[in-house]
């Protein structure tokens, strides 16, 4: 070969493989330096997280199968602005249906945002109805909002759901987790408007609703609990008020309500900022609960053996406790056994007791009764009530031993009242309440709730011996007078702390009942805060007791017993 | 350009191939197994295509059904519940019994 085109030709070769390098070099930059940085962008343009479209969030039912919070469909009108085309004729067209003027939806489909909502929530007819006019870049994007059926029924005890789905409160909030339903997102292809392209098979698994809780409550027997609440509250003047029915042999909540309460479904509406009404007062309020603790002090005497049962004192009509002189309520001088101190309410021989009993002993019953702590109820924001135990050197004081005895210096929450006097009534055991039966998962799999056992708190005997004061305590009082029925009680009435002592007007009174002995199937707090009409318990708890005992028995079928319904019987026949 | 062109590959003997029989027949036969794989390829991705959308569908559907369910029970609750009810038996002149008498069954 000639010199000169060897040259040129090396000359190309050399170009050529310099220009082949260069490609190499960028290659490697985009495919090994830079692979994750492109991997990504690519992967970012053609694909997106593709949401199945979410299920509902679990629903919540009485015991009965009734719906207590359901979930209703409601639509989000959305515009993808650059892909409407015919702005001025979509606008017309959704004017009369979401009720805006035509030249506002124009002037908001013409702005610069790539994406508006142009009406959030609206009906379910209003939503099927824009999608059926076909619209170009609008689109129509189901939401689901949570509904309250029975309307301010069981408000505490529910708690609400926020437009986010996320649940607050009562059992929306305890058992948020479980109701939340379980969304399924997966990335796949999408073409230029975002929307999904089919090339693969969209996986097996979809996404599933949350679970169904149906709870120990009764419809039926919470209406009723709300309906005597409130004449309660009314006809006595109180300034709130809580009843709570329960089975003392499960523990299961049948009905809680609490006055002043709110509507879920309107919940913003109710909302104050120094003290939104939300917290359920059956759990959460603190309150020293007064007379009706001394049927917690005479169990644990009477089980640990500081008493017996036919054991007397005399009562002064007052005793010191660490420097503090303890009254009675009432003149009530004299010689008394065990009974009377139930059936007579009597401060001072409350404080003999725990004296007689000692530090600690006393406490160790009144903890096993689970004072000081919450009971573990399913429902959210249960407070832990109040109780200085000895070793808390900078609150508890000698004279608490006195005073705790009569449910003085120490704060119980309802629930914990209700649960510690149902333990005597199922025979000495403690169980914990709770308030959902079972639970449902989307895949249909029942889950009942496993009872569980706190303490064995005191024996059945005397448990017994104890029902039969507190029924005698009933009967002597003569004021809940329920024919054919044995009931067995304890009234209270608890002076409200405030700076400096006690209000010296103002009291909370409460009853805790339950019957019909010998096996009783309900147990009723009836507890009313600040009653303007009478100070004491006997004039606005327990008749309040009375009338919803009344009611309950018979809702609930409860029949009297044989002696009486064989009256009932020849009366109607007459 | 054509210049460059000249410049460029002046001097260069251009190569003469040879056909071999053998060879045109096996790459025809690459070609054809090649053209098979990517028609087999093609059938497979639509009928993908085709399942992943009918797969859209139903869940769509579900989806629809569900919500119609849903939006029912609360419509029924809401007809059934204790206020409607206390409302609907007002409304009919029903009221609370003011005496209730338990009668005991004998066994015959």
């Amino acid at each position: 070969m000639a010199e000169g085109p060897r040259r040129r030709l090396q000359l190309m070769s050399i170009l050529l493989i310099g220009l082949a390098l260069v490609l190499v070099a960028q290659l490697t930059q985009v495919q090994v330096v830079n692979h994750q940085f492109y991997d990504d962008w690519g992967r970012e343009q053609r694909e997106r997280i593709i949401a199945v479209a979410a299920p509902p969030r679990g629903v919540i039912r009485d015991r009965n199968g009734c719906l207590l919070a359901g979930n209703e469909v409601m639509y989000a009108i959305e515009a993808d602005t650059v892909y409407v085309v015919d702005v001025e004729g979509a606008a017309a067209q959704l004017a009369p249906l979401l009720h805006m003027p035509a030249s506002q939806i124009a002037r908001r489909l013409k702005s610069d945002a790539p994406w508006i909502q142009l009406a959030s929530p609206v009906p379910k007819e209003v939503g099927e109805r824009v999608a059926e006019l076909g619209l170009q870049g609008i689109t129509v994007c189901p939401l689901w909002v949570r509904r309250y059926p029975e309307g301010d029924l069981a408000s505490h005890l529910l708690g609400f759901c926020n437009a986010e789905g996320r649940g607050f409160y009562g059992v929306e909030g305890f058992h948020d987790g479980l109701l939340q339903p379980k969304k399924v997102d997966r990335a796949g292809p999408v073409d230029l408007t975002s929307d999904q392209v089919p090339w693969t098979v969209a996986p097996v698994m979809l996404p599933q609703a949350g679970d169904e809780l149906i709870l120990s409550i009764d419809r039926t027997v919470q209406a009723v609990v709300e309906e005597e609440l409130m004449r309660a509250v009314y006809q006595y003047q109180a300034t709130s008020g809580t009843i709570i029915v329960m089975d003392p042999r499960t523990f299961e909540v049948l009905a809680m309500a609490s006055l002043p309460d709110y509507a879920p479904g309107r919940y913003n509406e109710f909302y104050t900022f120094d003290r939104p009404p939300f917290d359920d007062p059956a759990v959460s309020k603190q309150y020293e609960p007064g007379s009706v603790f001394k049927v917690l002090t005479v169990a644990a005497a009477l089980d640990s053996g500081a008493v017996t049962p036919e054991m007397t004192y005399y009562d002064q009509g007052w005793i010191e406790v660490g420097g503090v002189v303890i009254w009675n309520a009432y003149d009530m001088v004299g010689q008394h056994d065990v009974a009377d101190i139930l059936i007579h309410s009597l401060n001072v021989g409350a404080a003999w007791l725990s004296t007689r009993m000692g530090r600690d002993s006393f406490y160790r019953y009144v903890m096993a009764f689970g004072i000081g702590r919450p009971t573990g109820i399913d429902v959210a924001g249960e407070a832990a009530g109040q109780l200085w135990l000895p070793e808390d050197y900078e609150h508890w004081h000698d004279s608490n031993l006195g005073t705790n005895a009569f449910g003085q210096g120490l704060a119980v929450t309802p629930i914990q009242m209700i649960a510690a006097v149902a333990t005597v009534a199922n025979g000495g055991v403690r169980l914990r309440p709770h308030v959902v039966g079972q639970r449902i998962g989307p895949d249909g799999a029942v889950t009942a709730y496993r009872t569980v056992v706190e303490a064995q708190v005191i024996s059945p005997e005397t448990a017994q011996i104890v029902t039969d004061m507190m029924e005698r305590a009933v009967e002597d009082a003569g004021r809940i007078g329920l024919e054919g029925y044995r009931i067995a009680g304890k009234s209270g009435t608890a002076q409200i702390p405030v700076p400096g002592g006690y209000d010296r007007e103002r009291t909370i009174t409460s009853f805790v009942g339950f019957g019909p002995l010998p096996d009783p199937q309900l147990i009723i707090l009836v507890k009313l805060d600040r009653p303007g009409t009478s100070s004491w318990a006997s004039e606005t708890a327990v008749p309040a007791f009375r009338q919803l005992a009344e009611r309950l028995f018979v809702v609930l079928g409860i029949p009297p017993d044989d002696s009486q319904m064989a009256q009932g019987a020849q009366a109607a026949v007459r | 350009m054509p210049n460059f062109m000249e410049w460029a590959t002046h001097g260069i003997k251009r190569g003469r191939f040879e056909m071999d029989h053998c060879m045109v027949m096996r790459v025809g036969a690459v070609v054809v197994t090649v053209t098979l794989l990517a028609a087999l390829y093609l059938a497979l991705v639509s009928q993908t295509a085709a399942r992943g959308r009918h797969i859209q569908q139903l869940q769509a559907e579900l989806s629809r059904l569900q919500r119609d369910s849903e939006q029912l029970e609360v419509d029924i609750a809401r007809a059934g519940s204790i206020s409607s009810l206390r409302e609907r038996a007002l409304a009919l002149g029903l009221g609370a019994a003011e005496e209730v008498v338990f009668l005991p069954l004998t066994a015959p």
